[in-house]
């Protein structure tokens, strides 16, 4: 039984209807003009207990609207979500003691207090025990280094420090449902390194994840299955091992030679494979498609007969499949 | 395991009293801010309490209202207001949390949203505001001649004040979840309305304003009833009212804001 179904899941906001400029917004003031715009447009999801959901789209696609309808933060205009079984918005109370949300843009710490004292009240709120206050602060200081900034108060914290606080925050009470809109938006590349690792912990004890961010390194490195979303419909759902096997379907190799590479010969001598110059004219570079060639197959013909003292390999990035099924050049 | 089995009245009220806690721990942060505040709570009301002091030199009573019956509505009304202050507080910035998206992570969590968004701050003015409100109420008290017998029945209306005048402001800041904005005008209007009107007697004003700060928004349940029952210009039976009145600003203000939470459309989407 899913973890998380939504069912022709659909938001529409009414945003104000005005013309530019000072006198669009007296005429307003007056005339109120109101139209529609749909952020989310039937979405259909389904979440087994234990995946891990990389939810991703270009800005504006609806990802966080999306998050906010899952969390019962809003009301769908149509369809339905379940998360365990409950209607997030009407059983709310009761749903949020299944659920961890992190908001990467904004803090759910008290601005003013220490960063021990939010969490604290947030272990009160969820009715956390002591023993398993202990036991999770210990595992979060030992994976997220909390201790050296437990005593800080929140306006002092830097961004990765509020980053692992809030993780700290949305975890506190063992959620089996989590979503994490944007965690590793503006940190630097160790803070990440950290999170997700600390993330994958978190999937490989079983926590069900949903994941947005535009950082694809943090949906390859924590998620197996990526759902991408257009203009707030789905343009993919699968395996991230499904989408890189159906779209990234040809792998490239530079070869550095001892002298000036020949690429008119080159290809009418393999006509089979791709050639191009590479940066510098001793530098070649060799497209095959990974269907018909393997690497062993392709390096072993050329380094024979080329010689080079050196190659680097290389395939398109889940970035280029992403970016293409954006601009739309990729189908479902 | 998270303990689930509380109930949800106690747990609310555990949860608004730790936030609570926690903002006057706070407030330590701002030693400063603290003492112009509460300095600034206790200026304003000196200011109503040397209008009165001067107008009852000219003027032996206002409607048959005598000058510590007068220091008694004035105090009752400083000590209600002054409470949501310290109570409330966070409550004005329901307006400011909804067109930012601060209410996202408080539904998100399992505790009365409205509960969360009050215990979010603390007025410092209404230290000095309570604080010389009771000094009002009880210098009228003793000059009015009211002895200790009375004192349940005081004790009674300045509950019923405080409860109804934080009900009363959370329903009107609730307004700001349908009309966006970050002042919370109605419940200013309110206030005002209240420093105005309510510091006199009603028998000043016409039956519509009396129909209004009674049925409508309950208003002359905060200090104009039960100081007229105190002081016997309205008879005892009347001091049913504010505890009626205050059960339905409770009903009306939860609901109110209930239904805000249902058209929150949050920001950034």
């Amino acid at each position: 039984m899913p973890i998380l179904e939504a069912r022709n899941l659909t938001k529409t906001f009414r945003r104000p209807d005005k013309a530019s400029g000072f006198k669009g917004a007296v005429k307003h003031l007056a005339q109120r003009k109101y139209k529609n715009y749909t952020a989310v447009d039937g979405i259909d999801l389904s979440i087994e207990p234990g995946e891990s959901v990389a939810y991703v789209g270009p800005n504006g696609a609806g990802k966080s609207t999306t998050v906010k309808l899952l969390t019962g933060i809003l009301r769908p205009s149509e369809g339905t979500v379940r998360v365990m079984g409950r209607d997030p918005h009407t059983e709310r109370i009761a749903n949020a003691h299944d659920i961890g949300v992190l908001f990467g843009q904004r803090t759910q710490l008290w601005w003013d207090l220490p960063v021990e004292e939010s969490l604290k009240l947030l272990k009160h709120m969820y009715g956390v025990s002591d023993a398993d206050y202990k036991a999770r602060i210990a595992r979060f200081d030992e994976l997220l280094d909390l201790g050296e900034f437990m005593p800080a108060l929140a306006r002092t914290l830097s961004l990765g420090q509020r980053m692992r606080a809030d993780l700290a925050c949305a975890l506190i009470h063992a959620p089996k449902m989590v979503y994490l809109d944007e965690p590793t938006i503006g940190l630097d590349i160790s803070v990440k390194d950290r999170l997700r690792a600390f993330l994958r912990e978190l999937v490989d004890d079983g926590t069900t994840l949903l994941l947005t961010s535009h950082d694809l390194a943090d949906i390859e490195e924590v998620c197996e299955r990526i759902v991408v979303i257009d203009k707030g419909a789905v343009a993919y759902d699968g395996p991230i091992t499904q989408l890189k096997a159906h779209y990234i379907t040809t792998k490239a190799v530079k070869l550095f030679l001892e002298e000036a590479a020949d690429v008119p010969a080159l290809e009418l001598k393999y006509p089979q494979y791709e050639w191009a110059a590479g940066e510098a004219p001793s530098e070649v570079v060799v497209t095959y498609e990974s269907a018909r060639f393997t690497t062993a197959e392709v390096l072993g013909g050329l380094t024979a007969e080329l010689s080079p003292r050196d190659l680097s390999l290389s395939e398109p990035s889940i970035e280029d499949v992403i970016r293409r099924l954006y601009a739309g050049e990729l189908t479902k | 395991m998270a303990d689930t089995t509380t109930h949800p009245v106690r747990h609310a009220g555990g949860v608004y009293g730790r936030s609570i806690v926690a903002q006057i721990r706070a407030i330590t942060e701002y030693p400063a801010d603290f003492w112009v505040m509460a300095s600034a709570g206790v200026m304003w009301n000196v200011l109503q309490f040397a209008f009165l002091t001067v107008l009852f030199a000219a003027v032996p009573d206002v409607a048959g209202w005598r000058y510590h019956e007068m220091l008694m509505l004035s105090g009752l009304l400083t000590v209600a207001a002054g409470s949501t202050a310290l109570l409330c507080d966070g409550i004005w910035s329901t307006g400011t949390y909804v067109l930012k998206g601060e209410i996202d992570y408080r539904i998100t969590r399992p505790a009365p949203v409205v509960v969360q968004v009050a215990s979010s701050h603390i007025g410092m003015q209404g230290f000095g505001e309570v604080a010389f409100g009771l000094v009002m109420a009880v210098y009228g008290w003793i000059g009015a001649g009211m002895g200790l017998a009375a004192v349940p029945a005081g004790v009674l209306g300045l509950a019923c004040a405080i409860v109804i005048e934080c009900a009363l402001i959370t329903m009107l800041c609730a307004v700001n979840f349908w009309i966006k904005g970050t002042n919370s005008v109605f419940a200013f209007v309110m206030l005002d309305l209240q420093h105005n009107a309510m510091t006199l007697p009603l028998a000043l004003f016409p039956a519509a304003v009396k129909l209004v700060t009674m049925f409508v928004l309950p208003v002359a349940f905060v200090n104009f009833v039960p100081v007229a029952v105190l002081t016997g210009h309205l008879g005892p039976w009347w001091l049913v009212g504010p505890p009626l009145a205050a059960a339905a600003s409770v009903l009306a203000a939860v609901g109110v804001y209930r239904l805000g939470l249902r058209s929150y459309d949050s920001s950034g989407h």
